[in-house]
């Protein structure tokens, strides 16, 4: 007979009789051998444990009563460290209460002395076969384990790389710092930031409802419609002509698409995957504007972010009206705006946090997180961050949560306000002197923005009339006096200055030239005085740079720089 | 615009109750003086509640000085506010016109 093999790994089948019968153990040897088993051979339990067994054997036959360790004593050892090895009990007549007993003990069978060699080699190889396949299938097993350990560490991998966002570190007088972490190995939290232009970001806080695989792969869905809704509506706001693409500027965020048209949008077209798979999303989306200081936010049911007020050491909750994504709203999406000031803080987060438990199982609840940002509101927001995870570790007393756990502090820097002058107004007016002291409001306003170190109040008074010289000038001469056209006013500032544009659309603009260059009135006669012709003199006089353009479509554009004085005292 | 005169002896006192003089109203303002420059000769413009004035407003005030100045009087400014002294000073109006921060001043000037 050809030597048995296990089948899985071509190994040889070895085989290991334990008995303290000399002569059983000779008969064994010779009728295994012959049906092709590799024999071993122990005359008790201690010398089959201590020399023999090992990974390799595949079958024992094993006497009930041997002396310095016995049958059941033995058993019991392969047992608990050769789990899938089932031993074939050998047994006198009188002790097969025994073997039944060792049956329990997870012995293959038993069979009774004397025995019949062939029906003894039949079973030793019936054993064999079922150790070796119940072996290939804990192998199977472990693969299919590590496969999938492995495809969801790639999933976390890639949710880690390129899902969950990182924040942008290059918005002037914002510092954002982010944590999130998944109560599984995928995170069903989703967080993204979208760095719209050089003083605007949009932060995305999101809860897809349940964990793991699906909710990962939900908030990459959502990052695309997010990117695509930003995108289209960017390209619309183009196409109806809501941006000039002449003199569009960087610093444009008039026309960037509102929070919640995105969210609608989104919304639109997630709401019929969300049905199908009977899921829902809480989010806050909000938009950091560091022109306006404002953040303008859309709410969706998600908990409430925490706005610590620097000035007063309070806090606020930002909360909105609308119900989460997947919900079939009817009402359309709102959206809410709220200023803040240098030193604030906004605190997002998810219910991972509140809903945190302690081993008493209470709940850590909104309560507990508002007195922790009041407390620690005025800290650095990766102080913040790596605390409120301390602080969790502590109430939960596991480093380990229920929960996906996340949160995101952003903080109106101070040390950085001041130079965040980055700024556009538009005002269009009528060809009327009457709006002149609208063009002058409009000025004036528009300088607040800037810091009086960079912009004494006497230019500001000199701004004035330069502008109101420029304005009368089209007025008088563009339009001829014709009060019924329009005058467009662009109000651009960037770090170092401003630039303001005067938009008309006369026959022949303002032709500086046609007035006489204005010479010293103080040296002049008085009969000589003019009566015009100031206005050009008090503009050059009144900012940096002047220029008069026009376009082939007859846009005329009077352009007035104004360059800022740097900051001396740093 | 609204004004309110004031006759000290032989000088008229007329104060300008608004708070811009520019392009919208210098016109206005240049027509309502005509017929009261006529009259007189030493005249103080109290520009106390005048904030704001552009070159139409100054082109105003010297042509208010050509006149009285055709009829051999003066023309004298008083309660002239920051910014608008700011403006005289770029377009050296100040000293064209004498200037005094207190009306009374201004009336004492002629005396």
């Amino acid at each position: 007979m050809s030597a048995l093999q296990d089948t899985g790994t071509n190994k040889p089948a070895n085989i290991l009789v334990v008995d303290d019968d000399l002569i059983i153990r000779s008969l064994l040897k010779r009728v295994l051998s012959k049906a092709g088993f590799n024999v071993f051979l122990a005359e008790n339990g201690k010398v089959a444990i201590d020399e023999h067994l090992s990974e390799e054997i595949g079958a024992v036959l094993l006497d009930l009563q041997m002396p310095v360790m016995g049958g059941m004593e033995c058993l019991r050892y392969i047992n608990k460290h050769y789990p899938d090895l089932a031993p074939i009990m050998l047994t006198a007549n009188e002790e097969v209460t025994n073997a039944v007993e060792a049956m329990k003990y997870g012995a293959f069978d038993y069979v009774i002395k004397p025995f019949k060699s062939k029906q003894l080699v039949a079973l030793a190889q019936r054993a064999f076969q079922t150790y070796t396949q119940t072996k290939r299938l804990r192998k199977v097993e472990a693969e299919l384990i590590d496969a999938r350990e492995n495809e969801i560490f790639i999933a976390s991998k890639i949710q880690r790389s390129l899902l969950l966002g990182r924040p942008p570190e290059d918005i002037k007088g914002l510092k954002i710092n982010a944590l999130t972490i998944p109560s599984q190995k995928v995170d069903g939290d989703f967080i993204d930031f979208f760095k719209l232009d050089d003083h605007t970001v949009d932060v995305v806080v999101a809860d897809v409802m349940g964990k793991g695989l699906l909710s990962a792969f939900f908030g990459a869905a959502m990052k695309s419609h997010f990117l695509r809704a930003l995108h289209e509506l960017t390209i619309d706001a183009v196409e109806c002509g809501m941006i000039d693409d002449q003199c569009m500027l960087q610093e444009d965020s008039f026309h960037l698409p509102q929070p919640q048209d995105i969210i609608t949008r989104v919304q639109a077209r997630m709401i019929r995957n969300l049905e199908e798979l009977e899921s829902f999303v809480t989010l806050c989306y909000a938009r950091f504007d560091m022109v306006q200081q404002t953040i303008c936010f859309v709410d969706c049911g998600h908990v409430r972010t925490i706005h610590y007020k620097a000035a007063s050491g309070e806090v606020d909750l930002l909360q909105g009206i609308n119900m989460p994504l997947g919900f079939p709203e009817i009402d359309p999406f709102i959206q809410f705006s709220v200023p803040f000031k240098e030193g604030d803080l906004f605190f997002f987060y998810s219910d991972g946090l509140t809903e945190n438990r302690n081993p008493a199982n209470e709940m850590y609840d909104e309560d507990r997180l508002v007195n922790f940002i009041k407390l620690h509101g005025y800290l650095e927001p990766e102080i913040i961050i790596e605390s409120a995870y301390a602080e969790m570790v502590a109430f939960a007393d596991s480093k380990t949560f229920d929960d996906d756990f996340t949160c995101v502090a952003v903080k109106i820097d101070q040390k950085q306000a001041y130079t965040q002058l980055n700024a556009q107004a538009i005002l269009e007016i009528k060809s009327d002197l009457k709006e002149l002291a609208r063009v002058r409001f409009f000025i004036r306003k528009f300088c607040e923005n800037v810091p009086d170190s960079l912009l004494e109040p006497k230019r500001i008074d000199m701004l004035e009339v330069a502008v109101t010289e420029v304005a009368t000038n089209i007025i008088r001469h563009a339009y001829a006096g014709r009060t019924d056209e329009v005058i467009q006013i662009k109000a651009q500032m960037a770090e170092d200055k401003i630039i303001l544009l005067f938009y008309d659309w006369g026959p022949q603009g303002f032709d500086p030239q046609s007035v006489p260059p204005l010479q010293n009135i103080s040296k002049m006669a008085i009969k000589d005085l003019p009566e015009g012709g100031m206005g050009c003199y008090i503009i050059a006089q009144s900012v940096d740079e002047v220029e008069y353009s026009r376009n082939q479509k007859g846009k005329n554009c009077t352009s007035l720089k104004i360059i800022l004085a740097p900051e001396t005292n740093d | 615009m609204e004004l309110s005169t004031e006759q000290i002896d032989d000088i008229l006192v007329i104060a300008l109750k608004a708070e811009i003089l520019d392009a919208s109203n210098s016109k206005k303002f240049r027509a309502q003086m005509t017929s009261l420059l006529e009259e007189s000769q030493k005249v103080v413009f109290d520009m106390n509640q005048i904030k704001f004035i552009d070159s139409s407003g100054c082109g105003t005030l010297l042509s208010c000085l050509r006149q009285l100045n055709g009829n051999g009087g003066d023309l004298k400014l008083s309660g002239v506010q920051k910014p608008v002294r700011t403006l005289f000073e770029l377009v050296r109006m100040h000293r064209i016109i004498e200037i005094y921060d207190q009306k009374d001043d201004a009336v004492c000037s002629f005396q």
